[in-house]
């Protein structure tokens, strides 16, 4: 039952602006903490996976290790507060420019490899660098880094204790950048290329691409978007530690939320945090206090079937939608 | 596309409003709901499923349905301070997960409306869990985490019954002096090797501290990778250096993987000083006991003396018959930590969260009203409990036995250690 | 086959625990255990293959990672679920003690484990280069649609693959138990390594593999000894990105 035809262009414009409304109305209507807590995990793993999207779904490029850029953010911001008292908004900015120069360095060597072997080289370039910081003892090594408190809530300081709303529409607006930027990728020029790279490196550079730039490209925008991820991560657990910003659970993590939703795709990754989250913090809730594992029994099955009857991702179900 | 996106808001919102919804309120009576966000799923789940029967038992104390003929618990039997309101209990999982645990005490806060936290057994998440309850002001009870800057943040709703590292170290210096001075032995050189999250790195800092205080060397110090697949090369730089005492700070998988290694490589260690945790877990004496002959830890609990002590004995015959183990030290702590906040309660009359609090400050629970071997329970100005006393046990014949201090010992030490070739 | 299994550690873990109940159920030692270990994986990686990849084969390689890494998930809290978190050993293996290799300790569990072990490399090399059904099974990997031009039951070769694999799993978590202990999440750490490892040596070299463990092996040993034991993993993945920087198919790998 597809819309008749003058209604769909409507509705295409209708539809995300409702939805939009209904976002920046939802803290109006939930004043409750965990549902806020909820929501902003949604558009924090949204953004991040929206980030992993414009290297590993445009360029192709399966990156297992992008929690280093997250830690990058983290601990960029946190130690400018601790050894200079910088608002979090400049550490933030300084975060995301670190983990772009880190992003080229990191580039140059794994970027001459294809597949698996990529993925594995962005593993091993994560686990050396949790390894460094953990034995990093400036930056608190293993005993990790406190976000000093600052009271009253300030804006200049990033710290909100009486609220979640201002955290909110802070995650919102990063999940708001990361999509814009990779709406502003997908039709331009740039878009092209990091496409023909992912379908065929080789024909891609036969047609004049240049493709370690490209790549050096994408990995740098992907890098700096997840390093304000964890610049917010940061501001908002007010605690980080080695183990929580850099391991390879939270890389496979946000790999995970874009696959779900469907990779090389504007919607997918934020549908995939849309019911990844849920999912996993519903059954937690739920499940999680007997001590049997339920929770993450249940959670695994799930991936397992959703990958079995949906390997394309969730948006792929769009397409059975209009079919019938 | 957009309709299935609409769809997908919908499956968030949905949640957030059940799990937003208000509980069924008990109508006839007060509640006193407590929280308890443990590690229930993950590598460190058995910490919270091991503490889970004290729970219950202290729960059931305090609603008058099991009976503990000590003054103490017969004072807090159905919870006369509130004419028997009933404590209701909700256990939540963090998966040991910084993160987990804050949105845990929040949640727990806002939506289930407890009216005091005991939390979280790691360091790592008491430190955000802690936070939540400092900002919304709910009293926050720790019982088990042993990192000492947790207590130094200034938080007047964070109170620690447990000791933590620095009283933990402090005992194995105090030993190593008397042990000198009884045994005639020299004891000079120290290695110590440590798993590398906050409970090893902090371990060890004091350690140094005190080595460095009281003039011993250490020859060896080495972090090591936590859950590591081989410590051959760490047991090899200890074989090397052949330390007077080696001072391991290690989880369980790892405690039980270097006594396999030190026997496979053959290293003889004079004396082992282990920092509790994974050496004194129950796994570790029930599976590689009996190889780690010999093996000392500080710890605050004497498991060995529960039959000397009829209040810990009772307290064991009832975690016994529900969790089908003896109680060792963590539960012990717990059950201690969450005793002592229902006692608090009981002294407020209320469940208004200041008044815990004041209550809290104003503890002061005797020694022998205590399963551990602990002076008193008060706190000071930080919320540290500075009524601790660690002992140190070692591990003969497969269980553990009180050495130090010398007068409430109930063995010998046994020094030193055998070597792998002497043993049967 | 061009899919990774990121289940592999709990495949490894699960093996574990079939060596650690026969143990304590029937006091079958790993060293005699090992074979019933293998079968049972190797029924488990048959099984699995049937029940999802064979569903997800076709799809991108980022739906296999998906599908292997919910399946890990959920192995793991099946463990947890049915046995419980606590660490189990096999205590008083058959084999302890240690032997002298020209002066170098070895464990005697070890040293059985990595003869076992490269026994099982050389009947696996055997079996792939000599066997028909082994060189059916490589011609499948390297090109699907050609081994089934030449009529190849590629079908047939992707579970028989899986269940070798999955086999020798099963006798590396067996002999594993004599020296390491058992609980839901061991698989984890191992399985990284292993990934590793094979990338190092190359994807499809069975000897290529052996030689890459070794060398795995060896660079942590030392840089444990020699820089720091905290860094010997840091050291084995610098390794890593040091050899793919010269060679990007590793040491000698085909695809």
């Amino acid at each position: 039952m597809a819309a008749a035809g003058p209604l769909r262009p409507f509705l295409a414009r209708a539809v995300p602006l409702l939805l939009l409304g209904a976002v920046a109305a939802f803290p109006l209507v939930f004043t409750k903490p965990f549902p806020r807590h909820l929501m902003i995990m949604i558009f924090l793993y949204g953004a991040l996976a929206t980030a992993w999207n414009i290297l590993a779904g445009y360029c192709g490029q399966i990156s297992l290790g992008h929690a280093v850029f997250f830690g990058i953010g983290a601990y960029t911001s946190t130690l400018l507060i601790r050894e200079a008292a910088l608002s979090p908004w400049l550490g933030m900015l300084a975060g995301a420019a670190i983990a772009v120069v880190g992003s080229q360095l990191i580039g140059y060597p794994v970027f001459r490899l294809r597949g698996h072997y990529f993925a594995i080289a962005t593993i091993a370039v994560g686990e050396i660098i949790q390894a460094l910081v953990i034995n990093w003892d400036w930056a608190g090594g293993a005993r990790g880094l406190f976000v000093p408190i600052k009271r009253p809530d300030s804006f200049v300081n990033f710290q909100f204790h009486e609220s979640k709303a201002v955290y909110y529409f802070i995650a919102l607006g990063l999940l708001l950048l990361a999509l814009g930027v990779t709406r502003w990728i997908e039709g331009s020029r740039r878009g092209y290329f990091f496409r023909a790279i992912r379908e065929d490196q080789e024909a891609a550079a036969s047609l004049g691409v240049h493709v370690a730039r490209e790549k050096h490209w994408a990995i740098a925008v992907s890098a700096a978007l997840t390093a304000l991820g964890g610049t917010f991560y940061a501001q908002y657990v007010f605690f980080i530690d080695p183990e929580s910003v850099f391991p390879l659970s939270l890389s496979i993590l946000i790999c995970l939320v874009a696959v779900l939703g469907g990779v090389g795709t504007l919607w997918g990754p934020l549908v995939g945090a849309a019911v990844l989250v849920p999912l996993s913090e519903g059954t937690r809730v739920w499940l999680g206090g007997g001590g049997k594992a339920l929770d993450l029994l249940i959670y695994g099955a799930l991936i397992v079937l959703i990958a079995v009857f949906q390997p394309g991702g969730l948006v792929g179900l769009a397409g059975r939608f209009r079919r019938t | 596309m957009i309709r299935l996106i609409a769809a997908l808001f919908v499956l968030p919102v949905a949640l957030a409003t059940t799990l937003a919804a208000p509980l069924p309120a008990s109508a006839q009576s007060q509640e006193i709901v407590i929280g308890l966000a443990y590690p229930m799923s993950g590598p460190n789940a058995q910490a919270g499923i091991d503490d889970k029967p004290v729970f219950e038992i202290a729960a059931e104390i305090a609603n008058g349905t099991l009976d503990l003929p000590f003054p103490f618990y017969q004072r807090l039997k159905g919870m006369p301070g509130l004419k028997g309101a009933k404590v209701r209990l909700i256990i939540s999982d963090h998966q040991t997960k910084p993160e987990l645990g804050q949105a845990e005490a929040e949640r727990l806060i806002t939506q289930e409306k407890v009216h005091a936290l005991v939390c979280c057994w790691a360091s790592s998440v008491t430190a955000t869990a802690s936070q939540v309850a400092e900002r919304y002001g709910i009293p926050f009870v720790n019982a088990e985490s042993s990192s000492p800057g947790l207590t130094a943040r200034g938080f007047k709703w964070l109170f620690r019954t447990s000791p933590h590292d620095e009283h933990f170290t402090q005992v194995m210096f105090d030993f190593f002096r008397d042990f000198q001075k009884r045994r005639g032995v020299k004891i000079r050189t120290l290695g110590l090797t440590y798993e590398d999250t906050l409970f090893g790195s902090d371990s060890a800092r004091v350690q140094r501290e005190l080595a460095r205080k009281y003039g011993y060397e250490v020859v060896v110090d080495l972090a090591y990778r936590q859950r590591t697949t081989s410590l051959q090369a760490e047991v090899q730089r200890l074989k090397a250096a052949n330390p007077d005492v080696w001072m391991p700070t290690s989880y369980q998988q790892d405690a039980m993987l270097f006594v396999r290694t030190t026997r496979d490589l053959d290293y003889n260690p004079r004396m082992i000083m282990a920092q509790d945790s994974g050496h004194i877990s129950s796994d570790f004496v029930k599976e590689v006991g009996r190889e780690a002959e010999g093996t000392m830890t500080r710890s605050p609990f004497a498991d060995d003396l529960l039959d000397k002590r009829p209040i810990a004995k009772a307290v064991n015959d009832l975690y016994a018959k529900r969790a089908g183990k003896n109680i060792y030290d963590l539960p012990a702590r717990a059950f201690t930590g969450i005793m002592t906040l229902l006692d608090a309660i009981n002294r407020a009359g209320t469940t208004d969260p200041e008044a815990i609090r004041k209550a809290l400050v104003a503890t002061n629970i005797p020694g022998d009203q205590l399963i551990m071997t602990w002076d008193h329970i008060r706190f000071d100005a930080t919320g540290q409990n500075i009524g601790v006393r660690a002992i140190i046990q070692q591990l003969q014949g497969g269980k553990y036995y009180t050495v130090y201090p010398f007068e409430i010992a109930t063995r010998d030490v046994i020094y030193p250690i055998p070597a792998w070739k002497d043993r049967k | 086959m061009e899919i990774v299994n990121f289940a592999h550690g709990e495949f490894l873990m699960l093996a574990m625990y079939v060596a650690f109940f026969a143990w304590l159920l029937a006091r079958l030692d790993p060293v005699v255990s090992f074979p019933l270990a293998a079968l049972v994986l190797a029924g488990l990686g048959w099984a699995t293959y049937h029940g999802i990849i064979r569903w997800v084969l076709g799809g991108p390689m980022l739906a296999q990672i998906f599908a292997t890494f919910g399946l890990a998930v959920f192995l793991r809290s099946a463990a947890q679920f049915l046995w419980g978190v606590d660490f189990r050993v096999v205590s008083a293996p058959l084999l302890g003690g240690r032997a002298s290799l020209g002066g170098v300790f070895v464990g005697l569990p070890q040293l059985t484990a990595s003869v076992a072990a490269l026994g099982a490399f050389v009947a696996l090399h055997l079996f792939l280069a000599r066997s028909e059904t082994g060189l059916a099974l490589q011609a499948t990997a390297q090109d699907r649609q050609a081994a089934a031009l030449m009529g190849i039951d590629t079908e047939r070769m992707f579970a028989l693959g899986w269940a070798i694999g999955a086999g020798c799993v099963g006798v590396a978590g067996a002999l594993l138990t004599m020296f390491f202990y058992v609980f839901p999440d061991v698989g984890a750490a191992f399985a990284l390594l292993a990934y590793v490892t094979v990338a190092l040596g190359g994807f499809g070299n069975v000897p290529a593999t052996l030689l890459a463990g070794v060398i795995v092996g060896l660079v942590e040993a030392l840089a444990g000894l020699l820089i720091a034991p905290a860094l010997k993993y840091a050291v084995v993945f610098l390794l890593y990105l040091g050899v793919v920087l010269w060679r990007p198919q590793g040491l000698f790998g085909r695809f």
